[in-house]
């Protein structure tokens, strides 16, 4: 159970810091061939912070006030760390790093909400 | 001073951490390692059976043969612990203190007869947990001087931070090929600031939890500066007995334990016998800590005389108590699962690799020209570092090794093992000053004997103790991650030996896209490139 | 500027670190110890608990002093700005005693003696 939660928390806060990631421009504009536009960068940062808070009610949801957070930012983190040390070997990943974790989180929380708490 | 505030912290920065980086790289790793002390403890006494479960009546039996025990060999005592067998740890674990200026006693008995365990004695993980706060020195001296380090790195944490301008923009940035100094200012940076809620924390939370005897001015003004009076009203303890002064008789403690099991649900840990052949004798049952982020162990005491309860303690704590416990069970993580406690680890090692780096960075950022000799203060610095940052991982290593290798019956065992540690910590610094040694030899040649002694240790381990283990997969588990150590100290090693310097310090670099792709000019995030390395000399406090 | 002003100079740049280094180390450490006190004996909480709080919030104020005399514009100043706090502080403190009631149970739940932590 908190293995899960673990994991769905490690997913959110990749999609949520790779997305804030894209919304600088130094790292956009290395990965992608048109440059950042304002409105885009508002979108990657509106987008990556909702996956993080996202990452901290899950958290919280599953783990109480008093884990949750504590999770949260272990999570983070982690999350945080493997996002710089991928990318720094492997820039163009940037945009997987974001989409994948995402999708798989959507799947497990797809999990966790039909078993329940 | 200097000019301009920021300008300030950073040379406060620099040489606050410099000085302090030391013992503070020795007080995170071992106090990363103390995340695992149990497991470390379990590993290197690998004769020990576990029990799937031990009933009420097993601890109470093994209580009433620890009291047995005491009460020929340390009839003078003036108080007297006894740690409860586990289902993972099946043992007593006795410890008394015997007249001033003798080193205190610990004895390990079997729960089920009464006798010395056989064991390998060893010290296990608690020696790291209490060179973590302790340095191996006497105490007073010990946790003044972490105290003091500690503070010194909330000092550097804070002015770091201050220092730090583009502190989000540069969140996501490790350079890996560009100039060295570059590098491992990326290195310090990403480990410094993605970890820093960890950072804060465990830095604050560890002054914290020796916070009363570094500053007991409260209790002073408040108490008249007794202490014991402060815990006993905090909640934290319960009432203390003073001593009648006349003899009495302990009460069998079976009893005692049965109805203290009864009464908290916790496992019970270990028992308290306070004046144990005084009239006024009081046993105290101490619990593990109910599940939360808290520390705070519930207690029930009994008059040793006549096996009444005296006092019921769980919960209740007040908001600033409850505060205290809880900072100190951030702390400690004892509440922490697998999955919690491998992040908690992680957090550590990247507490370990900051400290680390910016001890590395002090020695780049001020590498001699070419051609010129690095002075003393740079060999010093170098040498220090080389016997640190690879020479305490090493002596790590080397005192699991030797835990495989010296012979079981061996006199002052646990000593030699204590001794081995030192002895390769010292030994590793010593060559890396050497005069002929280049540096980058010395890095690597250290970090491939830090390797060396991980991969002996799993080795030692799977030869020598094979036949001991109660649980295979478990040691296997344990040898896995020593050997990944290694192989990670390996490629450290290797990296050191294969990297090209890349033409020192191109001063009007453009700001590097990452990735490799240098971006012709400087973008919107970025800035000029005289100001970037104005920024990049303040950092490194040579402004 | 001549050589021997330069080294002269360089000298008391020496100095004035050093100063500061004492005084954020004394300053720093007093100017806690102070407030400590002082807020263990007036904060509005019984006894224990204004203790607690007044000890945890302390190394805050010990890291605040620090940074403040590092970033102070000249020795004196940071010198004359800790100095007044710790001042100020002291003669608070002095107030807090002299007007505490006289020796007795505390406003908390009276008083107990201690016995020796957990070892």
């Amino acid at each position: 159970m908190t293995a899960i939660v673990v994991l769905l928390n490690l997913g959110l806060g990749l999609a949520g810091l790779g997305a804030l990631r894209l919304s600088l421009a130094r790292h956009h504009d290395a990965v992608f061939a048109v440059p950042l536009a304002r409105r885009r960068a508002l979108a990657w940062r509106a987008g990556g912070w909702v996956a993080i808070a996202l990452s901290l009610a899950v958290a919280v949801r599953f783990e109480g006030w008093d884990f949750g957070p504590v999770q949260w930012l272990g999570t983070l983190t982690a999350a945080a760390l493997a996002l710089v040390v991928v990318l720094s070997y492997h820039p163009r990943l940037a945009w997987w790093l974001v989409v994948l974790p995402l999708l798989s989180s959507a799947a497990l929380l797809t999990g966790l909400s039909a078993g329940g708490p | 001073m200097r000019n301009g505030f920021r300008q300030s912290m950073a040379w406060l920065h620099t040489w606050s951490g410099l000085i302090v980086g030391w013992v503070l790289f020795a007080v995170f790793v071992t106090g990363t390692a103390s995340y695992y002390r149990t497991d470390i403890t379990r590993w290197m006494q690998p004769e020990l059976r576990r029990e799937a479960s031990l009933d009420p009546d097993a601890v109470a039996r093994a209580a009433d043969l620890a009291v047995a025990h005491l009460q020929t060999h340390a009839a003078g005592a003036r108080a007297w612990f006894i740690g409860l067998p586990q289902p993972d740890r099946p043992l007593v674990d006795l410890f008394w203190r015997g007249r001033p200026g003798t080193p205190p006693n610990r004895v390990f008995l079997d729960p089920r007869t009464g006798e010395p365990a056989a064991l390998r004695d060893t010290r296990g993980g608690d020696f790291l947990y209490r060179f973590h706060f302790e340095l191996h020195l006497p105490p007073l001296w010990g946790r003044w001087i972490v105290g003091i380090c500690a503070m010194i790195m909330l000092v550097a944490l804070v002015s770091g931070i201050i220092t730090h301008r583009r502190i989000f923009v540069d969140f996501f940035t490790l350079r890996r090929d560009k100039a060295v100094q570059r590098g491992w200012l990326d290195a310090h940076n990403v480990t410094g600031v993605l970890a820093l809620p960890f950072h804060l924390m465990i830095t604050y939370t560890g002054v914290i939890t020796l916070g009363l005897m570094y500053m007991p001015w409260g209790v002073t003004a408040a108490y008249k500066g007794d202490m014991q009076a402060f815990f006993a009203e905090t909640g934290q303890v319960t009432q203390p007995r003073p001593a009648a002064g006349r003899p009495g008789t302990l009460a069998p403690v079976g009893p005692m334990v049965r109805h203290a099991l009864a009464t908290i649900p916790e496992p019970l840990e270990r028992l308290t016998v306070q004046n144990p052949r005084d009239a006024n004798a009081t046993v105290i049952a101490v619990f593990e800590e109910p599940h939360g982020l808290s520390h705070e162990h519930p207690q029930v005491a009994f008059d040793g005389t006549t096996g009444a309860v005296v006092e019921v303690r769980a919960g209740g704590l007040r908001p600033a108590a409850r505060t205290f416990t809880t900072m100190v069970g951030l702390h400690e993580a004892h509440f922490a699962g697998p999955a919690l406690r491998v992040l908690f680890f992680l957090c550590g090692l990247m507490g370990t690799a900051m400290v680390g780096s910016g001890l590395v960075l002090w020695n780049v950022a001020r590498l001699p020209k070419k051609g010129g000799a690095p002075g003393f203060g740079w060999r010093l610095v170098h040498g220090l570092n080389v016997g640190t940052v690879a020479g305490l991982p090493a002596a790590v290593a080397a005192y699991l090794l030797v835990n495989r290798l010296l012979p079981a019956g061996l006199a002052g065992r646990a000593e030699w093992e204590v001794r081995a540690f030192f002895g390769v910590w010292l030994a590793t610094t010593l060559v890396a000053f050497l005069p002929p040694l280049r540096p980058r030899l010395a890095w690597s040649g250290a970090m491939a004997l830090a390797a060396l002694l991980y991969l002996a240790a799993a080795a030692a381990d799977v030869l020598t103790a094979r036949g001991l283990w109660d649980d295979p997969a478990w040691f296997l588990g344990f040898d896995a991650v020593l050997v990944l150590l290694a192989a990670a100290l390996a490629v450290v090693s290797r990296k050191i030996v294969r990297y090209e310097p890349p033409r020192r310090a191109r001063k009007a670099d453009p700001v590097p896209a990452p990735g490799g792709r240098v971006a012709a000019k400087p973008r919107s995030a970025g800035q000029p490139a005289p100001a970037m390395r104005r920024e990049t000399e303040t950092r490194l406090g040579r402004a | 500027m001549t050589s021997r002003s330069a080294a002269k100079a360089d000298l008391l740049a020496r100095a004035a670190v050093l100063g500061r280094v004492v005084l954020a180390a004394g300053g720093g450490y007093g100017t806690a110890a102070l407030a400590t006190a002082l807020l263990s004996l007036t904060l509005p909480l019984t006894r224990a608990e204004a203790v607690t709080a007044a000890t945890l919030a302390s190394f805050v104020v010990m890291v605040g002093v620090v940074v403040y005399v590092f970033a102070a514009r000249s020795l004196v100043r940071a010198a004359l700005g800790v100095g007044g706090t710790a001042l100020l502080l002291g003669g608070a403190l002095w107030l807090a005693i002299g007007l505490a009631p006289a020796p007795g149970p505390g406003p908390g739940t009276g008083a107990r003696p201690g016995m020796s932590v957990p070892a």
